[in-house]
């Protein structure tokens, strides 16, 4: 995964129906891009069976507590 | 500076002790109304850290409490003491502008379950607190209201977004006050301020009734003087909500209980990385005190090697960016020109974020806290700094919607971040100052909903040193 161009901001702007310009398109690459990049090695690569309400299963497991010293 | 631990100024007691004091009847509601409008009349000018100031009201809400009082008709724990917080929290017929010129005149209708299980308790109102717009903010900059300034150098930021609860804190104006943390907004104004802060799980307070800005990592939590009045917030306002049914049910902890006691055999970590990187000189030398002052109060330390934070970092951001954009796309696309150019430029980030890519962000949450809290089985805590650095100038920081402004932000919030996306609870505490008289402050990270451990550590740590008692003043 890469960051989005300005070119590629402006038109998923326009389908949100909050167009901007190319400079606060380009703006937004930048400012996002690093999020992006960041992400990359998790993005694409998640099992099947995963739901985000995972998360608080996992808030509120058992094994949520200090297992050994 | 100085530690006001017996002034006879009401203002300058801690809240866990005016509480006292006026339960046992040795000071007036009145008084302790009076003393903290008499500091923000001082201090106001200099800092800019109430977005409204309701002395008479205050003063009639004190006398109320007074009279009830003497009929025997005590309210709650904090009966009489007056409390600002930040100005997010609606209170039904009060004007609640979240910083912004756009909701500049919005009164609310509703009451916030967090700030009404403060008034249920007996608190008085003494005005509202600055912030950063829409609480989208780390610096404590605000281009309606103007920025707000730090109590220890009037030239340095707050932090933000509760840049003025941390103020207000700090320079004893209000015993405490409400923030709220979905990036490092109450971390960081305690970390430049030099108070102390508590971000909570997720889940632990009820939003309702607080601004949104992200529903998944939003969450509500007191800045105070101290660990034990933490406690003290946190054990009104936890429990479920009828009107949010993401705060969880079950019993809540005794806080202040949890906060006296000893630390000796806990075992804090240290990561071995990411927070360790990168510090200033002084930060990293002040870590090093805290974990000697946690040593010699009992504590074992050892190191601990966290998985990869950089991708929470930026898991944190596409989550936080989509979810923004999506509380305000209809003022983005009708009242673009009524935000600050900081914030609008943010909110904008949201709208190039697929959703898919949000969606995987939010999918990843489980496994990635499920990682988090495997490489922490062995501690009861993990200490690390709040922010790489003290406060900068709020010269240096105001970087508007300029090319590099995200990056300047991503700086200053690298440490907190990760800890938002994970849904952590996290406290931070003053733990030290700069040659040059700037607060530091550490944090404590738990496990989901161990925010009594943390009290624990923190309150120990705090009898242990005198950071938290150290008061700003006036040239």
């Amino acid at each position: 995964m890469t960051r989005p161009t300005p070119k590629e901001i402006k038109a998923i702007a326009d389908v949100a129906g909050v167009p901007v310009d190319t400079d606060v398109a380009t703006r937004i690459a930048n400012s996002i891009g690093p999020a992006f990049e960041g992400f990359a090695p998790v993005a694409g690569t998640l099992p099947f069976d995963l739901e985000p309400a995972t998360f608080l299963l996992v808030q509120a497991a058992k094994n949520n507590e200090k297992t050994a010293k | 500076m100085n530690v006001h631990q017996m002034s006879t100024e009401p203002a300058l007691m801690s809240l866990t002790s005016v509480a006292k004091a006026i339960a046992q009847k040795r000071l007036s509601s009145r008084e302790a109304t009076q003393s903290c409008l008499d500091r923000i009349a001082q201090w106001q000018p200099r800092l800019n850290a109430f977005m409204a100031i309701e002395a008479e009201q205050a003063l009639a809400a004190a006398d109320a409490a007074d009279a009830a009082q003497a009929k025997g008709k005590v309210t709650g724990a904090l009966h009489g003491v007056p409390l600002a917080h930040k100005d997010m929290y609606y209170d039904a017929g009060k004007v609640v502008t979240c910083g912004s010129k756009i909701r500049r005149d919005y009164v609310a209708t509703t009451t916030s379950t967090a700030l009404q299980r403060l008034k249920d308790a007996g608190t008085v109102r003494l005005g509202s607190l600055q912030m950063a717009e829409f609480a989208y903010g780390p610096t404590g900059h605000n281009s309606h209201y103007g920025a707000v300034h730090n109590p220890w150098a009037f030239d340095h930021i707050t932090g933000g977004s509760s840049s003025g609860s941390g103020a207000a804190v700090a320079a004893r104006l209000t015993f405490a006050a409400l923030g709220s943390d979905t990036g490092g907004s109450i971390r960081m104004p305690a970390h430049f301020c030099g108070v102390t802060g508590l971000k909570t799980t997720v889940g632990r307070i009820s939003r309702a009734g607080a601004m949104p800005l992200s529903q998944s990592l939003d969450t509500v939590g007191p800045l105070a003087r101290s660990a034990q009045d933490c406690a003290l917030l946190l054990a009104l306002m936890a429990g479920a909500d009828p009107e949010d049914t993401t705060a969880v049910a079950g019993p809540v902890p005794d806080y202040t209980a949890a906060a006296q006691q000893s630390i000796k055999g806990l075992t804090v970590g240290v990561p071995t990385a990411f927070y360790v990187d990168d510090l200033d000189a002084e930060v990293a030398r002040i870590l090093d005190e805290t974990i000697a002052v946690l040593k010699r109060e009992g504590a074992h330390v050892v190191q601990v090697e966290l998985p990869d934070q950089r991708q929470l970092t930026a898991a944190c951001q596409l989550v936080l960016a989509t979810e923004a954009a999506a509380f305000h796309k209809r003022w983005l696309i009708e009242r673009p020109q009524d935000y600050g150019p900081q914030v609008l430029m943010r909110l904008q980030n949201g709208l190039a974020i697929p959703g898919v890519l949000y969606l995987e962000a939010m999918r990843w949450r489980g496994p990635a806290l499920s990682a988090h809290l495997a490489a922490v089985a062995g501690v009861d805590a993990v200490i690390a700094p709040v922010a790489p650095v003290a406060a900068p100038t709020i010269a240096e920081s105001d970087v508007g919607n300029s090319p590099d402004a995200e990056a300047v932000i991503q700086r200053l919030t690298r440490f907190t971040r990760p800890i938002n996306y994970l849904g952590l609870p996290s406290l931070s505490i003053p733990a030290g100052f700069t040659a040059n008289g700037l607060p530091v402050g550490m944090q404590l990270i738990g496990r989901s909903f161990d925010e009594a451990m943390l009290l624990r550590i923190g309150a120990a740590f705090q009898r242990a040193t005198d950071f938290h008692d150290r008061v700003p003043e006036l040239p």
